[in-house]
């Protein structure tokens, strides 16, 4: 039997923007704007195996964030269910939420409090973090006076460092200068080494997901589009972007 | 029942984030002013003494222990203003957090309101040093700010789960609520007596029937006046408090998740 991390059953989600409340401007308004629901992912099901490496293109505003977003339970799936089936998972985008008047330590605390861990567990974290993401002194100064490739780097450093069984990963190995960039492709690759951790990640960099991806969801439109063999889909995708 | 059930349980699965939060928020707070935690004693004592010079001296208003009579309703004040000015843009303001982890966001409004708490306890300090040169006399009497004080935090924590909730969705919101919460400040009585000032018979019931000017008027008998709190009142406003901060608790719950896709 086959060990599935995750199971995406007939995910939906809509965004609904704000139902017209009255105002002002409204009422100089003839015909009132019908409410436009935005179907931001459509009926989407796939499975994920313990260990693999999944990768999701497709092209802005495809859904992708979005449905990692719902995997990691920043909010829940319209219709359709996602089973974690009881494994810890964390969203690695640009940016973990830092409070800019506290320093970088207190924020690295913070974070992985904010994920379920102790102020313990992330004491013992922070020297490891602290020294791959290469800020420095840095780290006691507030984050609002951080350069905006230090933040990503902090932010980076912290996911990257937490593991959880299931890493969804946003958009965030274009990160930093050229050394951080490569420095971080390797953890990239030793954390997805390790055969218990199941990975999804979404890039626009096609090398990149070439190399580390056993398997590529394609979605377009908020519906998959295809879904398998890495070499086959994004050669696929290519030539339908290039059309 | 389930949402008391579940508030009390993300309470407790965050609470570490919930006190931790409160720590480096008011550490934040504090690092870049040059006096630090003292402003949250100066802030309320420059206030109370406009009050008293404004009131006590021009308009002759006068009161038992005066100074602290104002002193104690202004922290009271304070945090309840604080509070509901916070919920109001609290979810966009913790935007850069609810977009990248899930948080229950009643947890997120109890963080920040552990920092008002504390800061309404530092500045309690000035009410200890105050009644002391007015030897306002300290009996058990004084044990029974506690329920009123219970019954306070509760009520705040209920309007600002309505706020929070309103202010996603209505931008205007924190217009309105400038405008409504310079209403009540006046009729609640922070510089005088709502039940003695009011012409009779509406005292009393203008005092009842706005929950801060009844609870600052409790605050008041317990601490001043050697008097027993008006328990039937109080009674009253705690199921109310409770009825208000369940059904709040519940309206973000069950929008939560559509928070996000707003902001």
């Amino acid at each position: 039997m086959e060990d599935i991390a995750i199971e995406v059953k007939n995910l939906c989600i809509d965004y609904r923007p704000l139902k017209n409340l009255p105002s002002i401007k409204s009422l100089f308004k003839e015909k009132s704007e019908k409410v436009k629901i935005v179907h931001a992912v459509r009926d989407v099901s796939f499975n994920v195996k313990r260990g693999e490496i999944l990768g999701v293109i497709g092209k802005n505003g495809s859904g992708k964030s979005t449905m990692l977003r719902a995997m990691a339970g920043i909010f829940q799936p319209d219709e359709g269910s996602i089973d974690l089936k009881g494994n810890t998972i964390s969203l690695m985008s640009i940016g973990v939420g830092f409070n800019p008047d506290v320093s970088g330590l207190k924020n690295i605390i913070l974070s992985g409090m904010l994920l379920g861990l102790s102020e313990q567990e992330m004491i013992e974290k922070t020297p490891e973090i602290i020294e791959f993401a290469e800020i420095g002194d840095f780290i006691d100064m507030p984050v609002r006076t951080y350069s905006s490739g230090m933040h990503s780097k902090l932010a980076f450093a912290i996911t990257a460092n937490l593991e959880t069984d299931i890493m969804l990963v946003d958009e965030v190995l274009s990160v930093g200068d050229e050394r951080f960039k490569k420095k971080s492709r390797e953890k990239m690759k030793s954390l997805i080494n390790d055969k218990s951790r199941t990975v999804i990640m979404v890039s626009h960099d096609m090398n990149t997901m070439m190399q580390l991806c056993d398997r590529i969801l394609w979605l377009h439109d908020g519906e998959i589009k295809e879904i398998g063999d890495t070499e086959k889909t994004i050669s696929d995708y290519k030539n339908f972007m290039n059309a | 029942m389930k949402t008391a059930k579940r508030l009390f349980e993300d309470v407790v699965n965050y609470r570490k984030y919930i006190v931790y939060g409160a720590k480096i928020g008011l550490q934040a707070e504090v690092t870049n002013a040059y006096l630090d935690w003292l402003w949250w004693i100066l802030e309320p004592v420059c206030s109370m003494l406009v009050y008293y010079l404004i009131f006590g001296i021009v308009f002759k208003v006068s009161e038992p222990y005066f100074l602290v009579f104002i002193y104690s309703a202004l922290t009271m004040w304070g945090f309840f203003n604080r509070t509901v000015n916070l919920s109001v843009k609290l979810i966009k303001s913790s935007k850069g957090i609810i977009t990248k982890v899930y948080i229950p966001k009643p947890v997120l409004l109890i963080s920040k309101m552990l920092i008002y708490a504390f800061k309404m306890l530092i500045s309690s300090i000035i009410v200890v040093v105050l009644m002391i040169p007015y030897r306002v006399p300290v009996d058990w009497h004084l044990i029974q700010i506690i329920p009123v004080l219970l019954v306070f935090f509760i009520f705040c924590y209920g309007c600002a789960c309505y706020l929070m909730h309103i202010g996603v969705f209505i931008e205007d919101m924190s217009y309105v609520v400038n405008i409504v919460l310079n209403v009540l400040f006046y009729f609640t009585g922070i510089f005088y007596s709502v039940s003695k000032r009011f012409p009779e018979p509406y005292g009393y019931f203008v005092e009842d029937i706005n929950p801060l000017a009844f609870l600052i008027a409790q605050l008041r008998n317990a601490l001043l006046n050697e008097s027993i709190v008006y328990y039937k009142g109080l009674l009253i406003w705690f199921v109310l408090s409770i009825v208000i901060a369940i059904s709040g608790t519940k309206l973000v719950y069950k929008n939560e998740n559509s928070y996000v896709k707003v902001i």
